[in-house]
């Protein structure tokens, strides 16, 4: 009897459909592998079955019974437990606090914040955890060891079936074995578990089976030692490898566009490096090194405390994120819905927002200017959008992200910063997104793509810098760059805790 | 629901929330001015529908500041004694002379100005919410006017407005209070600023989602500092208009404005958490206010009463057209 | 978990030392204890200028008529800091006040058990009130500053309906218990360690807890189980009965009742509970703060009187007093995080 199962579900938001009569099967003592493209449907998925999304169709069937899960506190009822992409932690609360949340140990009926402290201690020490401090605020930690505390606390509560989705992010090596080493004794005690991930090698060696997702659906689900790589890409995209990702055009000459001089500051350490005319430069690493800094602190958002930036061989000194614009760059940042877009405003104010100045004639809008030009970008990017004064945060996923590029198109950015460009994004957007970084840098215009799919970075860029602790430590040319090179050398980091692995 | 219904509401529901919430208001304006006419029909002359309005635009003017204000997200508190300020300097610093009202209205205006410079600047260099901030402002603007006139003891504290000020409230064109036409102007200027100006959707963009307007270039500071410095600015055109109106400054002349000027905005579907509504819902909810206090009092409800039933009210509004969407 | 360590070496290296916990104590209540250094700071400048003016010490007269002012404000206070914690605000403070202490001194009569039941009335009162408050903020989905207007709004009406007069007498024996002395010690020295007392129990309740962490991140609190639209719904009406309370007491201090009196405890509680460091983003901060805040803000009216300010320029001061407080909780914010 499966421990979980999701029958015919089907979900849609904005007129996009994430899932599409998926279904979805685990067993008790297994460990299952969610894989796919960003925009595949893993993510909504876990959701779905973690009582955070309700389906808009199907059924959920937990040890053999049908269940309706209204929200997360029915799942855990049910004994699922999920460590979400979205931490769940109390920024300014400690991690003792954190990790006890709703069970706290009771003196006399009162929470005992003493025994508190030293529960939680045990929980990690349990989990083979030492070097993080229960008393420490959590909005104190590193990315690495918030996601730690998010796995113990769930992991604690002993679920029966655990989720994860794409817990190993932001962990070192020695890190993601200690969370392997987890998983296997779970999976000795007969716990049903999955995860999410984007690393070929992580879930060759840990996962029992692999469950493709392709466009909203469940494409299959194979042994793991039966599955090959190749296969595996194959059946995630519907085509062959080569025919995945649009080959790099290789850069006919090496003009510097953007030169940076050992840059120091927010969380970066001696920075160096040159990005070329046309060139699509990949910052890789594991999440939280510093690659969110480094391109806030070249769009002006942080302030670098040493170091140089040239653009085109003229030194600049950019203080906030007008500058920048006007020094030709554009920031995707990482969140389009809470740093991107401005939801409940239509996508005519979007998309013009940064270059109001250009289109408007002593402080009044020109709106006819406003609207061809919008006209245009709609048409080059194909947006879907019934009328551009349609609020935003009505559009489907890729065509809000298509919206936030255009905007930066329109401003005729050379340098374009992206993080993380195909989160959340629905396969067929992903790939005209692809498309265009290509057209863009055949233009002569700059990229730096940092991306959670290392699979994405290798095909897309002409060069990776690997990100680790806020210096550059490996940079990795094409053509034919190897996904499995990017991870090698991003974990191979000093875990940020002491972990014990579990024998 | 038969398809002949469905698309007879289809308008409505193409209204965004605060469009909705202005439109109701203007209704209920309307049913409340016939709701007076039944109860007394010269209630409904024009004669003193001018005069409701008159009043209204009291509020109005002061509610416009108050409109820039929310729509980024902040509220000024400060209003109240801004405006008791603004209108003791004019009277004290003309003397009722209109040789002096050339320079003087200018210079209470800029003062008040300058004062909501002070507010915006406070808020974005020192990060002190917007609360903390507004309220100390109107303190220290209490003290200083207590303090300065001697508790309203002093020798020019009598003098009233300067004549031509006076006229131009409360002077008649057309058989409209002139008054009137001075809301007018300031609705059709707010209205342009708000929907064809840069600085209009950038405030818009800023009430939003101010990390993600800074990221798309706004100058988050100075839009801030712009909208609180027309909180002042609007505040101090309340203060002459009222003391034109009442041919003196009194103390606590500004206190009911407060209540009354966030009221206005919210009743005009303006979201209290900033980014989206205009300041033609809020000149519905300013007559909207005026006209109900004044409905009740022709049918002898006390203050009491009143005070109760816009509490009331403003719940109502709120219930239908101000929550929050559900989360998914 | 090596086999030479002892169970005992597991358990002496779980309890933190003395000096961590200290160490992490400082370190998160910042705002906590520079509030508190504020409030020392006031009491000598206020012992400096006292001693000047009067040549002596203060004695228990001062001590029970500085807390008997503070009282009022002391208790709205801890119901603010109740809603503030969830990152709202309760603008209708000033109308419980008004009811209550109206409601209280037009029925209250000179013996026990009217005055304990009264005293029961009022407090349902103002939780009731609150109540409504939590209602329309949790299940109407409404802000809570624009719900807590029109409340207050609606309580201001009806105090005036219950006493449009200014009147009504609260019995001598009331305000002897509540703002006199019980024995040598001011009542409302007593009053106020018992409030510090009930915080230190409330701090320990999943209630607060939960406060907090809808106060740090809402959607993350619900994702962690906790009891959030139960927990926020009893903020605004715990907040409610600190209301009702401080209605109480203010009726007791002035021994009679007045429906407008209490208004300006609306804007006063939300000064203590920013002077006494908790943020209004919500998710930090103590009602212990907030009390200090209340403190300081008396000390500053004694300190401008014996300093022979021109009482007319209080309000000058205070709202001076409040902007520079915050404006000093930022550098010293900013000067901290440039040593990390």
């Amino acid at each position: 009897m499966a421990s979980i199962e999701g029958r015919d579900i089907s979900k849609s938001f904005g007129g996009v459909r994430a899932l599409r009569n998926a279904s979805f099967s685990a067993e008790p003592g297994e460990v299952q592998a969610l894989v796919g493209e960003n925009g595949a449907g893993k993510s909504t998925m876990i959701k779905i079955l973690s009582g955070l999304f309700r389906p808009d169709a199907g059924q959920t069937w937990v040890q053999g019974r049908e269940v309706v899960l209204g929200d997360p506190q029915d799942a855990m009822r049910l004994g699922i437990g999920t460590v979400f992409q979205e931490l769940t932690l109390l920024p300014y609360m400690t991690v003792a606090e954190n990790l006890l949340m709703g069970r706290e140990p009771r003196t006399l009926g009162f929470i005992d914040r003493a025994a508190t402290a030293s529960a939680a201690w045990k929980l990690l020490h349990e989990a083979g955890i030492s070097g993080i401090e229960p008393l420490e605020l959590v909005a104190n930690l590193s990315l690495g060891q918030r996601q730690i505390v998010e796995v113990v606390k769930v992991i604690s509560r002993h679920p029966k079936i655990l989720f994860m989705d794409e817990p190993t992010s932001a962990l070192a090596e020695r890190e993601v074995e200690w969370l392997f080493g987890v998983i296997r004794k779970l999976r000795e005690q007969g716990t049903c578990i999955v995860f999410t991930s984007h690393r070929w090698n992580e879930i060759k060696g840990i996962a029992d089976r692999i469950m493709i997702f392709r466009n909203g659906e469940n494409v299959g689900t194979y042994e793991a030692t039966a599955l090959s790589e190749q296969d595996a890409v194959e059946h995630m995209t519907g085509r062959k490898l080569d025919m995945l990702y649009p080959e790099p055009v290789t850069l006919p000459e090496k003009t510097p566009m953007l030169q940076v001089s050992n840059l120091s500051g927010a969380g970066l350490h001696e920075v160096s490096f040159s990005a070329y005319k046309g060139e699509v430069l990949g910052i890789g690493g594991l999440a939280g090194q510093g690659q969110r800094e480094l391109l806030l602190t070249l769009f002006g958002v942080n302030r670098a405390r040493s170091g140089t930036i040239e653009i085109e061989g003229k030194s600049v000194r950019i203080g906030n994120p007008r500058e920048a614009i006007r020094r030709g760059m554009a920031l995707l940042p990482e969140d389009r819905k809470t740093e991107g877009l401005l939801l409940p405003l239509p996508v005519r104010q979007n998309l013009t927002l940064p270059i109001l100045g250009q289109l408007s004639r002593s402080g009044f809008i020109r709106r006819d200017c406003e609207a061809s030009l919008i006209r245009t970008m709609i048409d080059r990017l194909t947006i879907r959008t019934p009328s551009i004064d349609q609020p935003v945060g009505a559009l489907s996923g890729g065509n809000q992200q298509k919206v936030l590029i255009g905007r930066w198109l329109l401003t005729q950015a050379r340098i374009l910063l992206l993080y993380d460009v195909t989160r959340g994004v629905d396969v067929a957007t992903k790939h005209e997104i692809y498309e265009l970084i290509k057209h863009l840098s055949q233009e002569g215009r700059t990229i730096l793509l940092y991306s959670t799919d290392t699979e994405e970075m290798a095909h897309v860029c002409h060069r990776v810098l690997v990100m680790r602790e806020g210096r550059i430590v490996e940079e990795i040319a094409g053509p034919n760059i190897a996904p499995e090179a990017i991870v090698a050398a991003a974990i191979h980091v000093a875990a940020q805790v002491n972990v014990e692995v579990p024998r | 629901m038969s398809t002949e219904q469905r698309t007879f509401l289809q308008p409505w529901h193409r209204l965004s929330h605060s469009q909705r919430g202005t439109l109701l208001a203007y209704i209920a304006v309307f049913v409340l001015f016939i709701v007076g006419g039944i109860y007394r029909p010269s209630f409904v002359y024009p004669n003193n529908i001018g005069q409701l309005l008159l009043l209204a635009s009291f509020v109005g003017i002061v509610a416009a500041g108050q409109t820039f204000v929310i729509l980024i997200g902040g509220i000024d508190l400060s209003v109240p004694w801004v405006l008791n300020a603004m209108a003791v300097l004019l009277t004290t610093t003309s003397l009722g002379m209109d040789s002096r009202a050339w320079w003087v209205v200018p210079l209470v205006l800029l003062v008040g100005l300058a004062i909501g410079i002070v507010n915006g600047l406070g808020i974005v260099l020192f990060e002190i919410p917007p609360v903390v901030m507004t309220l100390g402002m109107n303190g220290v603007m209490q003290g200083l006017v207590l303090g300065l006139t001697g508790g309203f003891t002093c020798s020019a504290c009598n003098s009233v407005a300067p004549p031509s000020v006076q006229t131009v409230i409360t002077g008649q064109l057309l058989g409209i209070p002139a008054g009137l036409l001075v809301w007018l102007l300031i609705a059709v200027l707010a209205g342009l600023v708000l929907g064809f100006t840069t600085l209009g959707r950038r405030i818009y963009a800023l009430g939003n989602n101010a990390v993600a307007a800074y990221l798309a270039g706004v100058n988050v500071r100075l839009v801030t500092v712009i909208v609180y410095a027309l909180g002042g600015l609007f505040a101090s055109i309340a203060g002459i208009a009222l003391t034109a109106f009442g041919q003196q400054a009194t103390l606590g002349m500004g206190d009911p404005y407060l209540f009354d000027s966030i009221a206005a905005v919210v009743i005009g579907g303006t979201s209290i958490l900033g980014g989206r509504g205009n300041y033609w819902g809020t000149i519905a909810g300013a007559i909207f206010l005026v006209v109900l206090r004044a409905v009740l009092q022709e049918y002898n409800i006390s203050e009491a009463g009143r005070s109760i039933a816009t509490g009331v009210v403003i719940l109502v509004a709120l219930l239908l057209y101000g929550r929050e969407a559900r989360e998914v | 978990m090596s086999t030479t360590e002892t169970k005992s070496d597991v358990e002496r290296a779980q309890r933190t030392p003395a000096d961590l916990r200290l160490h992490y104590y400082g370190a998160q209540n910042v705002p906590l204890l520079l509030s508190i250094g504020i409030l020392v700071a006031m009491i000598m400048l206020y012992l400096i200028l006292f001693v000047l003016a009067q040549r002596r010490l203060p004695g228990s007269f001062e001590l029970s008529t500085t807390l008997n002012n503070t009282m009022s404000v002391g208790l709205a206070a801890v119901g603010q800091t109740l809603v503030v914690l969830t990152g709202g605000i309760d603008l209708s403070v000033g109308g419980i006040v008004d009811v209550t202490n109206s409601v209280a001194a037009q029925t209250m009569h000179d013996n026990p058990g009217s005055m304990l039941g009264i005293t029961l009335l009022v407090l349902a009162i103002g939780a009731g009130a609150g109540l409504i408050n939590g209602l329309l903020v949790t299940y109407g989905r409404l802000q809570p500053i624009i719900v807590t207007i029109a409340t207050l709004a609606i309580w201001q009406g009806v105090a005036l309906l219950v006493l449009p007069q200014q009147g009504g007498a609260i019995p001598p024996g009331f305000t002897n218990l509540l703002a006199g002395n019980i024995g040598i010690v001011p009542s409302s020295l007593v009053i106020f360690i018992l409030l510090i007392l009930l915080w230190q129990v409330l701090r320990r309740t999943r209630f607060l807890v939960t406060l907090y962490a809808i106060g740090n991140d809402e959607r993350a609190a619900r994702a962690n189980g906790v009891p959030v639209n139960l927990a926020k719904i009893g903020a605004y009406t715990v907040g409610g009965l600190f209301s009702g309370a401080a209605g109480l007491y203010l009726a007791a201090v002035a021994t009679s009742g007045d429906a407008t009196s209490g208004t300006p405890l609306t804007l006063t509680s939300i000064a203590a509970v920013v002077l006494g460091g908790v943020s209004l983003f919500g998710g930090r901060g103590s009602a212990v703060g907030s009390l200090v805040g209340a403190c300081i803000l008396t000390l500053l009216l004694n300190v401008l009187f014996f300093a022979g300010i021109n009482p007319q320029l209080q309000e000058f001061f205070q709202g001076l007093f409040l902007i520079l407080a915050v404006v000093a909780s930022t550098l010293v914010r900013r000067f901290l995080q440039s040593e990390r």
